[in-house]
């Protein structure tokens, strides 16, 4: 015992405050901190209201959902690009089948959501199975679903007039839309999943070091399976909402949630944690580029402004972090 | 300088006198790995169109010498001079820029280039511009493999070309500059007898050009065929430099081992006969995975500590990875307890009772951005989940992780301390408990003390021991012999195949080494 170095195991323990490491850790919510505050003294009438703070988040549900699902293959190491098509073709089937087969609503919620569980699979199978990159097995699929897309709504939007259907998204709770609650439900849910089941913390090693998980008996290729199904049931759940919130699906409204998931989850990933990707980095992240957006649209600045500030917060929110993180060593 | 001329058939008539100064002289090279000595007062001299091999057991400094050569590490004393001038070698660029190639066992090949692609890495012969002269880099790269005997298909992607091609596309690239120094480790380690024999033939052309050639091997009648002179290193230390005329096999061997006193406890006494009366574990009948183990035929008996020994490249690595279901048979089948055992993946392996502790710690037996308390849990996460809810506690996990860390003295500030930030012993630890929570009926540990130090060591024997006593069968893969002490028996083996078990008292580390070097004239005996 007396050969071993005192000093060998105990790095860390004696570190005192490290600045560049709080900042790596806690710079991403500073920002959003901040951001309130300048605009809330900015537009206290319009921006810091309790109508406005539901406003935001309801704002926030769907893309929420969506990056969450996202969250699950990129904590395994894996890349999901097919999540945009995924979401507009669930919309399509789900609202053709209220339209053309008279299905009820929680068939049509189900079958849409199992399809995007099918997408998922797909993914899951050509990146396990044939090995192909994760990046180009989904785009691969993604385009394929398209497709698909085109091939049963000929590349019109489907509307559907049925109350009840607009109701689940328009409809509200004690004051708050039903959205926010599906969010935080379905927070919860995935977070426990995550942190708290062999299933997740199989999925956090395969992230990790795909190749120690292996030889510690985790079953690598199922993973990285269900890991793609859970992305495309919720970019299908997504996409149902978002039909559900206009009652019309268009052939590609669930396109543009691409690029929002991948920025907010990315985003995220510098939130509390050391660049691992996690549910509540990836809310945090959604709920900031929300908060962006309607700080935009209150100081009537034009909407380009969204995309220079979505952009610019990603590459610093990520960029501020890795190099606090390189400085704290 | 030596001037006693060599009879080496090859190297006869060597038309390059050494004359001038030497074109490589290390000087006193000493280097050491946190506290470790890796080389102690380390001198060596090769001459232009001699060939100097450099001969020592696993982990002797042969390698650390060249890498100081090469500019991958640098030295902590030492001069180096090349061609009579004092250098300083960096970088990998610098050993380039003076003349001196790398032949590693890796290759360092891009596998999807074609041969002249590879060739042409790095060649900026005849370009002015910048950009590549793909037909001057054509030219020289056709006249270095003509040159080598020819005969390498330069248009073929390197991924479909056998070992020894690899390897002279890796030779030709380096001969694509003006090469003064060559230095080839383990040349011949998957090389059939005639492979081997162009390449003698080529190294003797070299010679004859001029080049200097620095030959590591651990195939001593190689060495001796093809060498001037031998260094032998033992421990970092140098054991001598022997004109390979005046020195035969044993006597080789014999430096090369050397007298060392075992620190390690004599191997148990009547307990090996008990334990070999039970019924095995695992048994194991004509075990194959080609090209790397053939039929490889073992008992593994509870409560025994069963050693294997072999060098870098005999299959010990390969063979444990099939036991554990990590790699697929070609051949062969194994029963553990009687029944049928085909692991298809480490999964079903660990459900079974049969743990792997792999080789490489950080790559394979770690996740380093961790914590220790998850590391200590992945292999076996259902036992921390609570019975009512399924769902995992970090407090059970926390615990369990205490109660390892515990046990195996493992020194860490708190079982949330990142797995990376601890010492190699310790991180070592870490991937033993990892693997003792899931109660294996055979735990198999591969190089498990390798970067670890003294003390530590000593802790893994005694973990090693205990599980052992307390019902497990134990198989321990080690390259340092004398660690092998501790074992029962020492399966011996040797291109792929098991061809000796030796009983615990007799496995000194002298004894395993000539096993593992006999030359294939006694294997055939």
């Amino acid at each position: 015992m007396t050969n071993i170095p005192i000093d060998a195991g105990l790095r860390t323990s004696g570190r005192s405050f490290d600045a560049w490491k709080f900042f790596g850790r806690y710079g991403a919510l500073l920002v959003l901190g901040l951001m309130i505050v300048v605009v809330a003294t900015l537009e206290p009438d319009t921006f810091a209201t309790r109508d406005n703070a539901i406003n935001i988040l309801n704002q926030s549900a769907l893309a929420a959902i969506i990056a969450m699902g996202l969250t699950f293959p990129l904590v395994a190491g894996e890349f999901d690009l097919s999540i945009g098509y995924n979401a507009s073709l669930a919309g399509i089937v789900a609202c053709t089948l209220m339209v053309d087969s008279g299905a009820s609503i929680p068939v049509a919620f189900a079958l849409a959501i199992l399809g995007g569980a099918v997408i998922g699979l797909v993914n899951g199978l050509v990146v396990t199975g044939l090995g192909v990159n994760a990046l180009v097995a989904t785009l691969g699929v993604g385009t394929v679903v398209v497709g698909i897309n085109y091939a049963i709504a000929g590349g019109l939007p489907v509307s559907v007039g049925e109350e009840a259907f607009i109701d689940i998204t328009l409809g509200r709770f004690l004051g708050i839309p039903y959205p926010v609650y599906m969010m935080i439900v379905l927070a919860a849910i995935l977070w426990v999943v995550l942190n708290r089941t062999v299933l997740g913390q199989s999925m956090q090693a395969v992230g990790g070091n795909p190749v120690a998980a292996r030889l510690s008996g985790i079953r690598v290729d199922r993973i990285r399976v269900i890991v793609f199904i859970i992305c495309g049931m919720c970019a299908a759940l997504t996409g149902v909402l978002l039909a559900s919130r206009t009652g019309n699906a268009s052939v590609n409204g669930g396109d543009g949630y691409l690029l929002n998931a991948f920025a907010a989850a990315f985003f995220g990933s510098a939130v509390l944690r050391d660049g691992q990707f996690h549910i509540i980095g990836t809310i945090i992240g959604v709920v900031t580029v929300s908060v962006g957006f309607n700080a935009i649209a209150l100081i009537g600045l034009g909407t380009y402004w969204q995309y220079l500030f979505q952009g610019t917060l990603l590459i610093l929110g990520v960029g501020v972090a890795t190099v606090a993180r390189r400085r704290a060593g | 300088m030596r001037a006693t001329e060599t009879t080496t058939p090859q190297a006869a008539g060597n038309g390059v006198a050494p004359a001038g100064p030497p074109i490589v002289e290390m000087r006193g090279i000493s280097k050491s790995f946190g506290g470790a000595r890796a080389l102690d007062d380390v001198s060596i001299t090769l001459g232009a169109g001699d060939v100097l091999a450099l001969c020592g057991a696993n982990g002797a400094g042969k390698s650390t010498l060249v890498r100081i050569l090469a500019g991958v590490e640098t030295a902590d004393a030492g001069t180096i001079r090349v061609a009579g001038e004092d250098v300083s070698i960096d970088s990998p660029q610098d050993a380039t820029r003076l003349g001196l190639n790398f032949i590693h066992q890796e290759l360092n090949l891009v596998p999807k280039f074609t041969g002249l692609q590879n060739m042409a890495l790095g060649y900026e012969g005849g370009s002015r511009t910048g950009f590549l002269d793909r037909r001057a880099a054509r030219r020289r790269a056709v006249e270095v493999i003509e040159g080598l005997g020819g005969g390498v298909p330069l248009d073929t992607e390197v991924e479909r070309l056998t070992v020894s091609e690899r390897w002279m596309i890796s030779l030709g690239r380096s001969l694509m500059r003006e090469a003064r120094v060559i230095a080839m480790d383990e040349p011949t380690a998957s090389f059939t007898e005639e492979e081997a024999e162009r390449l003698f033939s080529v190294i003797a052309d070299l010679t004859k050009s001029g080049v200097g050639v620095l030959y590591i091997s651990h195939r001593l009648d190689e060495v001796l065929h093809v060498s001037r002179d031998v260094t032998v290193l033992r421990n970092g230390r140098m054991v001598g430099t022997f004109v390979a005329d005046e020195i035969d096999r044993d006597r080789l061997t014999r430096e090369i081992i050397g007298r060392e006193v075992t620190d390690l406890a004599p191997p148990p006494e009547e307990a090996v006969e008990r334990h070999l009366h039970s019924e095995p574990v695992l048994t194991v009948r004509g075990l194959a995975r080609e090209p790397r183990v053939h039929g490889v035929d073992l008992d593994i008996h509870p409560r025994e500590i069963l050693g294997v020994a072999g060098l870098v490249g005999s299959g010990r690595t390969e063979l444990a990875r099939l036991m554990f279901g990590a790699d697929s048979p070609t051949g062969g089948a194994m029963q553990l307890d009687g029944k049928d055992f085909s692991p298809r993946s480490p999964y079903d392996a660990i459900r079974r009772g049969v743990a792997l502790v792999p080789e490489e710690r950080r790559s394979e037996g770690l996740l380093l951005q961790e914590s220790v308390a998850r590391n200590i849990a992945l292999a076996t996460m259902h036992d921390d989940r609570q019975p009512t809810t399924r769902l995992l506690s970090p407090g059970r996990m926390r615990a369990t992780a205490k109660e390892m860390v515990e046990r195996f003295g493992i020194k860490v500030s708190s079982v949330d301390q990142l797995v990376g930030d601890l010492s190699g012993g310790n991180q070592q630890k870490v991937v033993v408990s990892k693997y003792v929570r899931a109660a294996p009926k055979l735990l198999i540990l591969d190089e498990p003390t390798v970067g670890v130090d003294v003390g530590a060591r000593g802790e893994l024997y005694g973990i090693i021991r205990e599980l052992a006593h307390a019902g497990a069968a134990i198989v321990l893969i080690s390259s340092d012999f004398e660690e092998l002490a501790i074992c029962d028996r020492v399966a011996v083996m040797r291109e792929g195949r098991v061809v000796d078990i030796v009983d615990g008292a007799h496995a000194t580390k002298d004894h395993l080494t000539s096993l593992c070097y006999a030359v294939p004239e006694e294997k055939q005996a």
